[in-house]
């Protein structure tokens, strides 16, 4: 330790130790213990509603959670939120429960019941005591099944909405993630973040009621169970969701991301820091890169230790919490680099951005720094899949959403150590292109138009 | 997953709570294994095996918070968390991050009230590689000026994301205390100002290390897959030559009594819609009176069963959304150890006016000050309090049990209180709800605090006037 900052530094302060001592080496612990992902029990129902129960933990709670192909890809151009109204007027009463008895029958399980849509599905659930789940359960399938969706409460969780929506636009991250989207999805709802004030407040009940008829029913549903479960859950889903019908098929979306350069200036005068969104598509989760980029991104940005957070945070100081990741829809992804730098350094930290990009373009890591990446996500995905009832589902949930097998779990960490330098460095010169990658820069224009000039063209 | 040094701003996980016997009975209270011991250099360890998964968590605790930072060095506390990762004796910068990563585990530090902590979550085989590495940064640092300078920035710009270049940045967990506490301790910035964080030099640095960071002012816990005996004997080899140190006697925390309401406003620049928020001083750590403030919190905020909830949201549609808590936002009703707030807050509407929606809390806390509430509402929130306790303790793997049982030694020098919380809540009464509810949620206990869409006139919160 002294040694080495003895040899680099100007000026060396140390604390606590004055004298130049031997390193001792971490020891490295025994050989790891077997892990085994929790087995599933995984069913059909007669109307098509899919079942993934999974025994897990020793501590008495469940996650109760069903899944709805039903978001923002089914909704118009001109709709865009219709499901998120939708979603919350679900909570609004139904045929035999007023509001205040759904909210009371889910904090008498122990938990509350949470719906939200996003842009491919609504997620309806919540995380309840083991002992009180089978009457959970009831209360999801009475919601999902027979809503009252009252006209009476819409004004008030719409205006609910334009206030959400109002709040967004001035939160330096939402902005840039929208526009980097509208970009690189236009003319597409994966591209549609934000509705419009106006269509907002001309939804009505009976919209709501059209796209609940239009898109939810026991087909395009899937229920996830996991936690200590007590025995006969089965026996309470089958009565649950057995009479429910089928409903709409699901419907799968495509679209076609634009990867061509492009740069956007958010203005917001006298911010203290720049809030950098740049990235472009790359292969999704079906494909047989995707794995090599997921290792890539974690060493490049994904991850403490990686190339890009070494260099803007550890070295330079210019920002807090920078970030890459790849972000996936379904048979959809990009990958992203997200930094809130500050207003002085933003051309100097997009300078060092790309110099990693090139780097690892160029040359394939060294095969101890790709060791050390890979026993990372080795050491993450058993916690991924261990650490909570939630995190349990949001791994197979990912799987399944994807229409993959579930393979992919089973033969992820031994994809993750199969990967090699050279496959690195392909998967980045393939993909992570910046002559093709969207830029969104939300900042103080006065101050950062200099700075930035060299990325409003593409780079040669 | 990206592991940042997360601190302060996001470090608060949701709440958490006890294991109750409601009257409905509960067969299955999950009772959590203890193994409580003291070093003969003063460190406490507590283990608490789980076989569930073969993971590992260690979380070494330090009684120092932000709340007792040098005076003229505001966001100390937490800049020198920062310091933490940047070298000790056998690990250059970088090297603590990697070597956790490198065995598959992740990381984080944070800095709150009472404690400044430090965790890894890791394959079990490696805990003997974490508690290496944590004994190591325990035995001394090395850090270069460039380090500082280095951090400094990390932390500035953690300032900014957080704070300055958000919207409602620090409403209300930063600024609500600052409002509501006359005691500097309690009442300092305590994300600290930028000037201060830049004029931090090496020798502060290193004189709050050799004051707070010894083992003798320490909690570590062990959660996951191992063997106690295994586990004792890793901690006997790295820990046990540690030398403990002097402790400064901890200043005078104490706040006096609110007798007037507080009401102040803060501009802001960068928001568009009016926020309110509203906290009342707790009754003291371990009182029966607080465990009630534990159920009123469910009682009155957590949930859409809950009563502002129905009152401010459905009923009058004042705001879609009402949050608060216990040391909301920085953490849970467990993880302090000094006065403390329990602070509700939401953002509205310009047409809807602050009294009419303090006229509707007032509703709400006027009725649980007129009569007792009924004995199944109170089952309900009791409920709520002991599966909100196993959701925060599966947190992270089990970090969020570990957080408890430091917290317990710590603070208390008895973790195994977490196996008493049960009956610390069940014993809650419907008399001493409404009892607690007039002594606490009197409005004179109160501070409300207003933001405003425009630009600041003053940057300090010193302005804040008494009585309305």
């Amino acid at each position: 330790m002294t040694r080495k900052f003895g040899c680099i530094a100007t000026f060396v302060a140390i604390l606590a130790f004055g004298h130049q001592q031997q390193k001792e080496t971490p020891p490295a612990g025994g050989p790891p213990r077997p892990f085994h992902l929790a087995k599933t029990d995984d069913f059909t129902l007669p109307n098509g509603m899919r079942v993934t129960l999974v025994p897990y933990g020793v501590i008495p709670h469940v996650s109760v959670r069903a899944f709805v192909d039903a978001g923002g890809v089914n909704e118009l151009a001109n709709q865009v939120w219709l499901s998120r109204l939708t979603a919350l007027l679900m909570k609004e009463g139904t045929e035999s429960r007023s509001a205040e008895q759904i909210a009371d029958a889910a904090a008498d399980a122990g938990g509350r019941l949470e719906i939200d849509a996003g842009v491919e599905e609504t997620g309806i659930g919540g995380v309840v005591l083991s002992d009180r789940a089978a009457a959970f359960i009831a209360l999801v399938a009475d919601v999902l099944q027979r809503p009252l969706l009252p006209a009476s409460q819409v004004e008030r969780l719409k205006s609910d909405l334009q206030r959400e929506l109002a709040i967004a636009k001035t939160q330096p991250d939402m902005v840039a993630r929208e526009r980097f989207l509208r970009t690189i999805y236009p003319d597409s709802p994966y591209g549609r973040l934000f509705p419009a004030e106006s269509e907002l407040k001309g939804y009505s009940a009976g919209d709501v009621a059209a796209f609940y008829k239009n898109n939810f029913g026991a087909a395009r549903t899937h229920l996830y169970v996991a936690g200590k479960l007590d025995g006969g859950l089965r026996a309470v889903i089958q009565s649950a969701f057995g009479e429910w019908q089928a409903g709409p098929a699901p419907v799968k979306m495509s679209a076609h991301p634009v990867a061509a350069h492009s740069f956007a200036m958010i203005d917001r005068p006298g911010a203290a820091q720049s809030t950098l969104y740049m990235g472009l598509p790359v292969a999704d989760p079906t494909s047989p890169d995707y794995i090599p980029l997921d290792v890539m991104n974690a060493l490049l940005g994904g991850s403490f230790a990686s190339r890009i957070t070494s260099n803007i945070r550890e070295q330079k100081g210019y920002t807090y919490s920078p970030r890459s990741l790849i972000a996936t829809d379904h048979h959809l992804a990009y990958w992203a680099e997200i930094a809130d730098v500050t207003t002085s350094v933003t051309g100097p930290s997009l300078k060092e951005i790309f110099y990693e990009v090139d780097r690892l373009r160029k040359d394939p890591p060294s095969d101890s720094e790709l060791k050390g990446i890979q026993n990372y996500l080795a050491g993450l995905f058993i916690l991924r899949n261990t650490m909570s009832p939630d995190a349990l589902i949001q791994q197979l949930r990912f799987v399944d959403s994807q229409g993959m097998s579930r393979a992919f779990l089973t033969d992820y960490v031994q994809k993750v150590i199969a990967v090699k330098p050279q496959d690195i460095q392909r998967v980045a010169e393939a993909y992570i292109v910046p002559s093709k990658m969207t830029i969104v820069v939300a900042g103080d224009r006065a101050k950062i138009a200099d700075q930035v000039k060299p990325y409003e063209t593409a780079a040669p | 997953m990206t592991l940042k040094v997360r601190t302060l701003a996001c470090a608060a996980i949701g709440f958490a709570i006890a294991l109750v016997h409601a009257q409905t009975g509960n067969p299955e209270n999950f009772r959590v294994p203890v193994v409580y011991y003291k070093l003969p250099n003063g460190l406490r360890v507590v283990l608490s095996p789980d076989h569930t998964a073969p993971t590992v968590v260690t979380a070494l605790y330090y009684r120092i918070g932000f709340r007792v930072e040098p005076k003229d060095r505001t966001g100390f506390a937490h800049l020198f968390e920062h310091m933490m990762f940047q070298g000790s004796r056998n690990l250059g910068k970088m090297e603590f991050i990697k070597l956790v990563q490198q065995n598959g585990g992740m990381l984080n530090g944070s800095t709150r009230f009472d404690f400044t902590n430090y965790f890894e979550v890791l394959p079990s085989n490696k805990l003997e590689t974490a508690l290496w590495a944590e004994a190591d940064r325990m035995k001394g640092l090395a850090i270069t000026d460039e380090n500082l300078k280095n951090q400094q920035g990390v932390v500035g710009n953690e300032v900014k994301v957080a704070v300055l270049n958000r919207p409602y940045g620090g409403f209300p967990w930063l600024y609500m205390p600052q409002y509501a506490n006359t005691n500097w301790y309690n009442a300092h910035n305590f994300y600290g100002d930028l000037k201060d964080i830049q004029a931090a030099t090496l020798e502060d640095v290193q004189k709050f290390f050799k004051t707070y960071y010894a083992p003798n002012n320490a909690a570590l816990a062990v959660v996951g897959d191992f063997e106690p005996e295994a586990a004792k004997a890793i901690v006997e080899k790295y820990f046990a030559q540690i030398p403990k140190s002097d402790l400064p006697p901890q200043p005078d925390l104490t706040e006096p009594r609110q007798e007037t309401e507080i009401t102040a406003t803060r501009k802001d620049a960068l928001a568009n819609r009016p926020g309110l928020a509203f906290g009342y001083h707790m009754p003291a750590r371990n009182t029966p009176e607080y465990f009630a403030m534990g159920l009123l919190d469910q009682m009155l905020v957590q949930g859409d069963d809950s009563l502002l909830y129905e009152e401010v949201v459905k009923k009058r549609g004042y705001a879609g959304e009402i949050s608060g808590g216990i040391n909301v936002d920085l953490g849970n009703m467990f993880d302090y150890n000094g006065p403390m707030l329990w602070t509700a807050y939401l953002i509205h509407d310009p047409n809807v006016t602050d009294a009419q929606i303090m006229g509707a809390v007032d509703d709400v806390m006027d009725r649980l000050q007129a009569t007792p509430v009924d004995r199944s509402l109170l089952d309900r929130n009791i409920t709520k309090m002991r599966a909100g306790l196993y959701d925060e303790m599966t947190q992270l793997g089990g970090f969020g049990r570990a957080n408890l049982l430091d917290c317990f030694a710590l603070f208390d020098d008895d973790p195994a209180k977490i196996n008493a919380l049960d009956m610390n809540f069940g014993s809650v009464t419907p008399e001493l709800i409404e009892q607690t509810a007039r002594d606490y949620l009197r409005k004179t206990n109160r501070t409300v605090l207003m933001v405003e869409p425009g630009a600041p006139q003053s940057a300090k919160p010193a302005s804040a006037g008494a009585g309305r």
